[in-house]
């Protein structure tokens, strides 16, 4: 059928009124939830809000990670939940985000906090519990995991002829190559134009994209990323028009590895003075696999400001970049994001 | 390649799998000072802040006020059955059944308790539920070999109760 | 700015069985997302994006399964989201998709999932590892016992018996015998009922749901593709959610906000889509309530947050025979609900599917004469997250 044509009511522009993370390696003297409570209550109180005030609360957690069945359950309180709209974006932590500014521009309230957490300090072995995302029947049998995904996809860009000697852990990546997990929790505060004083706010969110192409490792080209290219082609696509990649003046990536990291900015078009992960690489940056993503898009969120008019987050997620999330931010106090 | 139908045999149903994903979860603080003073057969609980409840088991913060708790509270080990159910289905890797669960607000407490109720006599059910009706009252035991877990305390119907 | 319009124009169900072996998975999700498909007359082409519920991984095998399924839906390179409510996850997807819709930035967005629990040697046990690490695990609570301590509460706050549980199964079941999608459609009568074995009291087998195998599926539009298109769908008039604590002990005594017995909770999310409906009297302006209500007793109390009697009335309203199926006045679950058919992780995409039906006047054997508006919840977590939605057959004002 053909698409609707009368165009659709604007919608509000959605500002980041508040960004926090907590990040360490191994935190053992706090539960999840009391981590959960701190980010968030103080998220809420850097946007000049609690949780009687906020208008919803979106969440993104992994029940495996959090080795809590429905992790929601116990989360969503200290979140600040508790007589508020709760929703759990369990796909991926960029998810929960897109979800929230979806929210907003739905006309569903004013503000909403995303927050999205990994503990995997708690799991004694969290590579076993990546493995259960392995489909049973082929993927589980081979003991697939994200390293092992991450260092298939690597392999389509790396000549086995000019490998060096250093010491892998999944050919062809080292550990410097690989993402490290941390406990860590992330948290924003998204909120609507009008209801809250110009110039609080920290960035403006210009657009977002997101995609997910086939699971099956073998069903798709893993080196093309073309999960990137699909969020890039929504982003472009979307009810705003978002600054377009060569516009950008940095860039926040969550990968499965360093290569993957490099090839997706590569593919981006940049212009020659955008910075690439800025706040640190793969390796320096704790984050959990899941909230990765999340991680970086807040970053860049964070980054706009006096000679970073434009910033943007990609994060992927599944098995060698199964999906991808692209979204923009311009810097505070322009109108429509433009200085 | 051709595309008719195989004519091998059709190949297995099921595929076994069990998850055996293992994890040392932090307590936090407030939850180990919670399992520990059960050893010296006390419960305890913080106090709110804000709406002033005495909340138990005894929790960091509140989650109605978002804040953290400030007080420890230490509540008696006498109490009512808020809410209460007789298992008699056996679950897999639950415990045996029949057995008993309760809420109770103890002595002190705002919120309620949850734990085994003992020392009844489980196997008629119309007795065992008229024993544990609503409002009842209850004592905390607490195990002479504690675990450090919040199985080491139950509760037993007060001595006169029913 | 007012709510945007967001129609849905197609819902899917597969029949609710013990277990299938003759697909997997995404495979039975691809069966939900086909009849979805089909139902609104579009193909996955049309779709812009799409959003996956799916609850506990640990029930179907997989982590995050959403992930496996893409190929089966069809759904390479579009925008792909999965929410995990616990029992509500269904209809917060659903809502999750109305949010996509009404965002203004997608005109067809696909629900499309499946639960196959029957997999899952010790669904019980599982369920216990969704309680505190701190305090509750040691004690062997589950999705049953916590619902039977809510029954006992409403029988001690509000004089009930189990005869009146027993009656909301005999009246479901008798809906469910007309419903050929349901898992359990065998009339019974009170006796059968009272005289089923204990699980956890006051809840018997006669009083819970089954852990049922199937697949369901939505396609919701914007009000701008149906115009164009000249295309007639339900219309999703409110939304509401709400949540509470997630203590259990914290909801009894003086200072409880909300009463474990009760589903205040709920009561105000129903309120939030009611509003947002212009529902003003739900007694009289609603048709069909496809409420979930996993245990007979949840029902008693969820018709009341639903506000389609006073708080304590529905045990004589249903001795009356009310809210059955040839009553006057608001019918409650004429599919048989989700007493007899619970897929979890699609249960809520159900009761959408069920109340669309109603308001379309397609819903067959029980269908509810003349329906035009209805009303759907879910609940997740230990009676914790509540997903409402209210929907009609066309956008005139609700009266």
């Amino acid at each position: 059928m053909p698409p609707g044509t009368d165009p659709p009511a604007p919608r509000p522009r959605v500002a980041v009124l508040a960004i926090r993370r907590e990040a360490t390696a191994r935190e053992e003297d706090r539960s999840l939830e009391e981590m959960i409570f701190e980010v968030a209550h103080d998220t809420l109180a850097d946007a000049g809000l609690s949780q009687a005030t906020v208008g919803g609360v979106v969440l993104s957690g992994n029940d495996q990670s959090d080795g809590r069945v429905i992790s929601c359950m116990t989360s969503a309180g200290p979140a600040g939940g508790v007589d508020s709209d709760v929703t759990m974006i369990a796909s991926s932590g960029e998810h929960a985000l897109a979800y929230g500014w979806l929210r907003l521009r739905s006309g569903q309230g004013d503000t909403v906090l995303v927050i999205g957490w990994g503990k995997p300090s708690e799991g004694v072995n969290p590579d076993y519990a990546e493995l259960v995302s392995a489909e049973p029947y082929v993927l589980r049998a081979v003991g697939m995991n994200d390293t092992i995904a991450a260092a298939l996809q690597a392999s389509r860009w790396t000549d086995p002829a000019t490998a060096g000697d250093t010491a892998t852990v999944s050919w062809p990546l080292t550990a410097d190559d690989l993402p490290r997990r941390g406990d860590v929790v992330v948290a924003a505060v998204l909120a609507v134009e009008g209801t809250f004083s110009p110039g609080r706010e920290l960035a403006w969110v210009r657009g977002a994209g997101w995609s997910t192409e086939n699971y099956e490792l073998g069903a798709r080209d893993v080196g093309a990323q073309t999960a990137l290219d699909q969020a890039l082609a929504h982003l472009a696509r979307g009810a705003d028009s978002a600054p377009a990649p060569s516009t950008w003046d940095s860039v926040e990536i969550a990968a499965p590895s360093e290569p993957a990291a490099a090839r997706a900015a590569g593919k981006l078009g940049l212009p020659t003075h955008a910075t690439v992960n800025g706040s640190g690489s793969l390796h320096e940056r704790l984050a959990p696999a899941h909230i990765a993503g999340l991680d970086r898009l807040l970053a860049a969120a964070g980054s706009v400001g006096p000679g970073t008019g434009t910033a943007a987050g990609v994060g992927f997620n599944g098995f060698a970049g199964q999906g991808a999330t692209v979204m923009v931010f311009g810097a505070p106090g322009t109108k429509e994001g433009v200085a | 390649m051709s595309t008719t139908t195989p004519t091998t045999p059709a190949g297995p149903k099921f595929y076994e799998q069990t998850w055996d994903l293992s994890y040392k979860h932090a307590l936090g603080e407030t939850t180990s000072r919670f399992l520990g003073a059960l050893t010296e057969g006390k419960i305890l609980g913080r106090r709110c802040p804000v709406c002033e409840r005495v909340i138990v088991p005894a929790r960091s913060f509140c989650d109605r006020d978002h804040c953290a708790t400030t007080d420890w509270v230490e509540v008696g080990t006498t109490g009512v059955i808020e809410m209460f159910t007789v298992v008699y289905e056996p679950f897999k890797n639950l415990p045996a059944p029949p057995y008993a669960l309760a809420y109770a607000t103890l002595e002190g407490a705002d919120t309620a308790l949850v734990g085994y109720v003992r020392g009844l006599d489980l196997s008629d059910q119309k007795t065992a539920v008229a024993a544990l009706a609503v409002g009842t009252p209850v004592v905390v035991k607490f195990s002479d070999s504690p675990t450090g877990t919040a199985a080491d305390y139950w509760f037993e119907p007060a001595a006169g109760a029913n | 700015m007012s709510v945007p319009n967001v129609g849905v124009l197609g819902v899917g169900q597969t029949p609710y069985v013990n277990r299938r072996t003759d697909v997997t998975f995404p495979e039975l999700v691809r069966e939900g997302a086909q009849l979805a498909l089909a139902d609104a007359g579009v193909t996955i082409d049309d779709v812009d994006a799409v959003v996956f519920p799916l609850a506990p991984d640990a029930l179907t095998g997989t982590g995050n399964g959403e992930r496996w399924c893409i190929e089966a839906l069809g759904a390479a390179g579009k925008p792909f989201m999965r929410v995990n409510n616990g029992g509500a996850t269904g209809m917060s997807a659903i809502i999750a998709a109305w949010t996509h819709v009404a965002s203004g930035e997608f005109d067809v967005v696909l629900v499309a999932g499946a639960e196959r629990v029957s997999e899952s040697g010790s669904a019980q046990s599982v369920l216990n590892k969704m309680w505190d690490v701190g305090y509750e695990r040691p004690i062997p609570l589950n999705t049953i016992t916590m619902l039977a301590l809510s029954a006992v509460r409403y029988m001690h706050l509000h004089g009930s018996d189990e005869t009146d549980m027993a009656r909301v199964t005999v009246k479901n079941r008798r809906h469910a015998a007309l419903n050929p999608l349901a898992h359990l459609r065998d009339e019974v009568t009170i006796e059968d009922v009272l005289a089923s074995r204990t699980l956890a009291w006051p809840i018997k087998l006669g009083d819970a749901c089954p852990s049922s195998t199937g697949a369901a599926g939505a396609v919701l539009v914007s009000e701008r593709y149906a115009r164009a298109n000249g295309l007639d769908p339900a219309w999703i008039r409110g939304v509401g959610q709400n949540t509470e604590t997630f203590w259990m002990g914290d909801r009894v005594g003086p200072k409880a906000l909300q009463d474990h017995g009760d589903a205040d909770a709920l009561a105000t999310a129903f309120k939030r889509a009611y509003g947002q409906a212009g529902l003003t009297d739900p007694t009289t302006q609603i048709d069909v309530a496809e409420i979930y209500a996993p245990f007979s007793s949840v029902e008693l109390h969820v018709i009341e947050a639903a506000g389609l009697c006073g708080l304590g009335e529905s045990p004589t309203r249903l001795a009356k025979g009310e809210f059955a199926l040839g009553a006057p006045g608001p019918v409650v679950n004429p599919s048989g609900g989700v007493l007899c058919s619970n897929p979890i992780a699609v249960t809520g995409v159900a009761r959408l599917a069920e109340a669309t039906l109603q308001v379309q006047g397609r819903a067959g054997a029980h269908q509810v004469p003349g329906a035009r508006t209805a009303v759907a919840s879910a609940i997740g977590g230990d009676h914790q997250f509540y997903s409402t939605l209210v929907l009609s057959s066309d956008l005139e004002d609700i009266a």
